[in-house]
């Protein structure tokens, strides 16, 4: 009986011994491997179709572009990626410009074995000028369903070459049995992309268009081999391409368990990797930044013209919840990590990192996303709307001077958000941190007289001598967003106008769009490059939602306004467009189709064995330039994570304690 | 009993028309195609990508059958019952295939779960049945009661927080297939799977088995001068089979739809989390799949149920 005690304790003795929290059974410190999280499994890593930050962690980690943006600048700046420049607009003589890029020589992909099918035995080949003209041919490919034609459809014959596509799929049954670049071929290509040799392509838009350079700082425009997208079909136990990206970007992809764990590799063709003495301005860390940044340690003599990238490995790990995920970070195991909710007391006090936080050397960086969220006011509507006139105005300025962005923020989002004052985010061109929009102050006197002189005296409405009733419409029913949307219903109250929230599903909702049935809602967006235009084009009447089907739900159309857009996208960050863009903004001001309420802000919490971190904003995974000090963290790690086993025999005790007696009184009884 | 098995997997096939007929109507009282599209391809789509999304997943069919011959309701039924689960909505991945992968991950929490959790149910419930009106019996319903009151959630988040974070025992949440290892993610959501269901299955046993200690069998094993243990072990245990049958033989099948909760919350990509998923995104054609075979595995339980009574007891017969 005492050996197998013994026996017992022991086989506990050594289960409890081998207990770890480590998550990374296989981590390797000599290495520079960054762990990351991610909650929600990338749709799709097909660049013509992915959309999602998710998808974007990935693809911008494999996919080179024609053109990057600088690490440090802001305002954002372009810079050139596997093109040799940034390309200067060539304006023609019959209206359209010309974009002419040229290639770095010598580029290959990442090896795979879908490259076989140009020639036996061959893992890899040259990028060219041809892999752009496949991939803008496949944005056009109805099939394809690519989520940003309309952007491209600035180039010359892109929409004419789908029609061309879709009308030959359609004549010819067989047609879509051919290979796609087969079909691209004889559906007669793009007339506005010509590629003039191996590394030359030339892009032709019908009209002017300066943001397109944005948009080839994108994956959707990063080469890709017909190779690929004919090999990874899905068939014979072949991956898809939506699965299976390949390019030649600074990683490749290691591991594709999307429900799990994703892994990239440094890849070792990658130019930056192979040519070092070409120092091209996206492959080398960079030797100017912005002010403060040589302070924050983000430049210096040992950093500028180093060779990218530093980190070896990146591991994306799933974690659905955010709570667990936010303790492995406290544990050492993420590097980076955003803050929850519910720890945000514990995180940041007074504005700053706990010293709790500070001691385990934490580093928290707040950045403003180039995003707004707003409240529109759909100016279709009878009551709040254009048919109303200048009383419909004088309400939506009243109703606007009674929200207080602010204190919103405050409470719902703990403080992480800057108050707008118009549309544009701060790190956009026309943003001015000192323009005070006269309707988006508190005032309610202001507000009062608004509404007396718009006919609704103390929000009474003469017509039914009730205060005037209108409607918050929503498709969100949580309590959590309800109970945010009754801010702004009881701020309204306060100046005697009664809006009831009319929470329907999704559907409902966009029923209630479609027949324009809708009065206010609160709607979002974020930039997809950073340029004014990207969100000025919000208000457009050619984006109107009641007729076009476009993202302006507000259904603002103003003659002027769009005139002064048109002479505001075409021109460069000069003088002229900052004074275009004040009057769009007092244009704005005025007719208030929107309340702006915040510019999101977001606080990241950084292990301080993670070097020269500058967070982004927008989409863009930046991981090529961060670096990692892997002693530090085995250190830390293990003095964080020494496993506490006294508990453990505690409670061996304790029920050995307690069923101990009436064991040995039962034995004892039967003696 | 042959006429049995095939009468009740008929009346089953009818059960689980009907779970088919009654989730289309669910799902698409509070979802629409366009809804699913949304999710799908983002809220920045544009309508006509929607639009094609639709045409390509075959959700611009119309609902019902007197709409249109070619209808979505058509579809469902079609593709339920020749097992053809087609592509995720959310992703396009084969659903079969995802299945294929999920189910063995599944199994590897559930299976556990429930070999643990049932041996140490009928354990504990026999011990205390054992010291029966002791305070062991007295203080073991107590903390069972206590046990089976507390939601399986706080277990989760107090077994993450105690275990993980304070004690630092086992990772907080993750996987890695990797036979070497695996024990070291899955410990937790299996001690936590099986603290949570033990509470409710040791009072019940319990009952079962304070019942069958009181029966003349016993008694009359006692005065035969069988020991106590071996009361408890040889007589009562077998005795006290057929309502612990009911509730085991039950659950069997459903070890193969993994744990909702336990999956999402400790990062186990089975189908439970994989469920979980398909509700967030709107992924109808996964939910339906793993909705019917649910429905059939429960059609499928009921059925071994009943059979196994037969078997651990002769007077029970099939008819």
């Amino acid at each position: 009986m005492a050996r197998r005690v013994v026996w017992l304790l022991a086989a506990i003795g050594v289960v409890v011994s081998g207990c770890t929290n480590d998550p990374y059974p296989d981590a390797d410190d000599a290495h520079k491997v960054y762990y990351t999280a991610f909650s929600e499994a990338p749709r799709t890593l097909d660049p013509a179709v992915a959309y999602t930050t998710s998808s974007h962690a990935i693809t911008g980690n494999i996919l080179d572009t024609l053109l990057e943006y600088h690490y440090l600048k802001r305002p954002y700046q372009l810079i050139p990626g596997i093109a040799e420049a940034v390309p200067k607009a060539e304006p023609q003589p019959d209206g359209s410009v010309v974009y002419r890029f040229r290639l770095r020589p010598g580029l290959v992909y990442q090896d795979d074995p879908c490259f076989a099918l140009g020639g036996r035995g061959r893992r890899s080949r040259e990028v060219v000028a041809d892999d752009i003209a496949f991939e803008l041919m496949r944005l056009a490919d109805p099939l394809v369903n690519s989520p940003v034609t309309d952007p491209f459809s600035n180039i010359r014959g892109f929409a004419a070459f789908a029609g061309r596509l879709g009308a030959l799929r359609k004549q010819q049954p067989d047609f879509q049995q051919r290979p796609l670049r087969l079909q691209y071929a004889a559906a007669g290509g793009i007339e506005g992309v010509e590629v003039a040799g191996p590394h030359a392509l030339r892009v032709v838009l019908s009209a002017p268009y300066p943001q397109i350079l944005y948009w080839f700082a994108m994956e959707f425009t990063s080469p890709v081999p017909w190779e690929a997208v004919a090999y990874y079909d899905g068939d014979g136990g072949r991956d898809r391409f939506e699965d299976h990206p390949v390019g030649s970007g600074p990683y490749h992809l290691a591991q594709y368990e999307k429900q799990f764990r994703i892994v990239l590799e440094a890849n070792p063709t990658w130019y930056g990797v192979q040519h070092p003495e070409w120092a091209a301005p996206g492959a080398v860390y960079p030797s100017e930044g912005e002010a403060g940044d040589a302070r924050a340690g983000l430049l210096g003599p040992g950093l500028s013209g180093r060779s990218l990238p530093f980190i070896e490995r990146i591991e994306f790990h799933r974690e659905k919840e955010s709570i667990p995920r936010f303790n492995k970070f406290l544990q050492g195991y993420y590097d980076a990590q955003g803050i929850i909710k519910e720890s945000f007391d514990k995180v940041i006090q007074n504005d700053r990192l706990s010293p709790e936080m500070q001691a385990r050397g934490i580093v928290l960086k707040k950045s403003v996303s180039p995003g707004v969220m707003y409240l529109g006011f759909n100016m279709t509507d009878p009551v709040i709307g254009d048919p109303a006139g200048a009383r419909g105005r004088k309400l939506r300025q009243a109703m606007s001077l009674a929200i207080d962005s602010k204190a919103w923020v405050d409470i719902f989002l703990n403080g992480r958000g800057v108050p707008a004052q118009s549309p544009i985010p701060p790190g956009i061109f026309g943003y001015e941190p000192a323009y005070q929009n006269p309707y988006r102050q508190v005032d309610l006197p202001r507000a009062r007289a608004l509404l007396r002189a718009a006919g609704y005296r103390d929000g009474i409405d003469p017509g039914t001598g009730r205060p005037l009733q209108l409607h918050f419409d929503t498709y969100a029913t949580s309590s959590q967003q309800l109970l945010e949307y009754q801010f702004f219903v009881k701020a309204w109250r306060e100046i005697g106008v009664d809006v009831r929230i009319d929470a329907t599903s999704y559907n409902q909702f966009q029923q209630k769009v479609a027949n324009q049935a809708y009065q206010i809602f609160m709607w979002g967006w974020q930039a997809d490059y950073p340029d004014p235009e990207n969100f000025f084009f919000l208000l457009t009447c050619a984006m109107r939602r009641s007729t076009n089907g476009g993202p302006n739900t507000a259904n603002f159309c103003n003659p002027r306004y769009d005139a002064l857009f048109n002479e505001m996208r075409v021109r460069g960050n000069d003088a002229r467009r900052l004074v275009v863009i004040r009057k769009m903004r007092a244009l704005l001001e005025n007719e208030r189709p929107w309340i702006e309420l915040f510019h999101g802000e977001d606080y990241t919490l950084y292990h301080g064995w993670l070097r020269h971190v500058k967070p982004f904003g927008m989409s863009v995974p930046m991981l090529k330039y961060r670096d990692l000090d892997v002693r530090e963290r085995a250190r830390l790690r293990a003095a964080w994570n020494q496993p506490v086993l006294w508990p453990a025999w505690v409670l061996l005790a304790l029920v050995v304690g307690v069923t101990l007696p009436a064991v040995l009184t039962f034995f004892r009884e039967r003696q | 009993m042959l006429a049995f098995v095939v009468r009740r997997l008929f009346y089953g096939f009818f059960v689980v028309l009907g779970v088919l007929f009654l989730l289309f109507i669910l799902f698409f009282a509070v979802a629409s195609p366009d809804d699913i599209a949304r999710r799908a391809l983002g809220e920045k789509a544009l309508p006509q990508a929607l639009e094609v999304w639709k045409v390509n997943h075959g959700y611009d069919k119309p609902l019902w059958p007197w709409q249109a011959r070619d209808n979505l309701l058509a579809d469902h039924f079609r593709s339920m019952l020749s097992f053809d689960f087609g592509r995720s909505d959310a992703d396009d991945v084969p659903i079969a295939r995802r299945l294929r992968q999920g189910a063995g991950v599944s199994l590897s929490l559930t299976v556990p779960i429930f070999v643990l959790g049932l041996g140490l149910a009928v354990l504990l419930s026999l011990f205390v049945a054992f010291f029966r009106e002791t305070y062991i019996d007295t203080s073991g319903v107590f903390l069972c009661v206590l046990a089976m009151s507390v939601s399986i959630l706080l277990y989760i988040v107090g077994a993450q927080y105690l275990v993980a974070k304070l004690l630092r025992w086992f990772p907080i949440s993750g996987y890695d297939p990797d036979l070497r290892v695996v024990a070291r993610f899955l410990a937790m959501p299996v001690l936590v799977g099986v603290l949570s269901g033990v509470g409710g299955d040791v009072r019940f046993y319990r009952t079962v088995f304070v019942e069958e200690t009181s029966r003349d069998y016993v008694r009359t094993a006692r005065s035969k001068g069988a020991g106590e243990l071996r009361v408890m072990i040889f007589h009562v245990l077998r005795n006290g089979m057929i309502p612990i049958l009911t509730r085991v033989v039950l659950a069997i099948p459903f070890l193969f739809m993994g744990a909702l909760l336990l999956e999402s919350f400790f990062g186990i990509p089975g189908l439970g989390s994989m469920t979980v998923d398909a509700i967030n995104n709107n992924d109808f054609a996964t939910l339906r799949v793993m909705v019917f075979i649910g429905s059939l595995l429960f059609v499928l339980g009921q059925v071994i149920t009943d059979v196994s009574y037969s078997l651990v007891d002769p007077r029970v017969r099939l008819e």
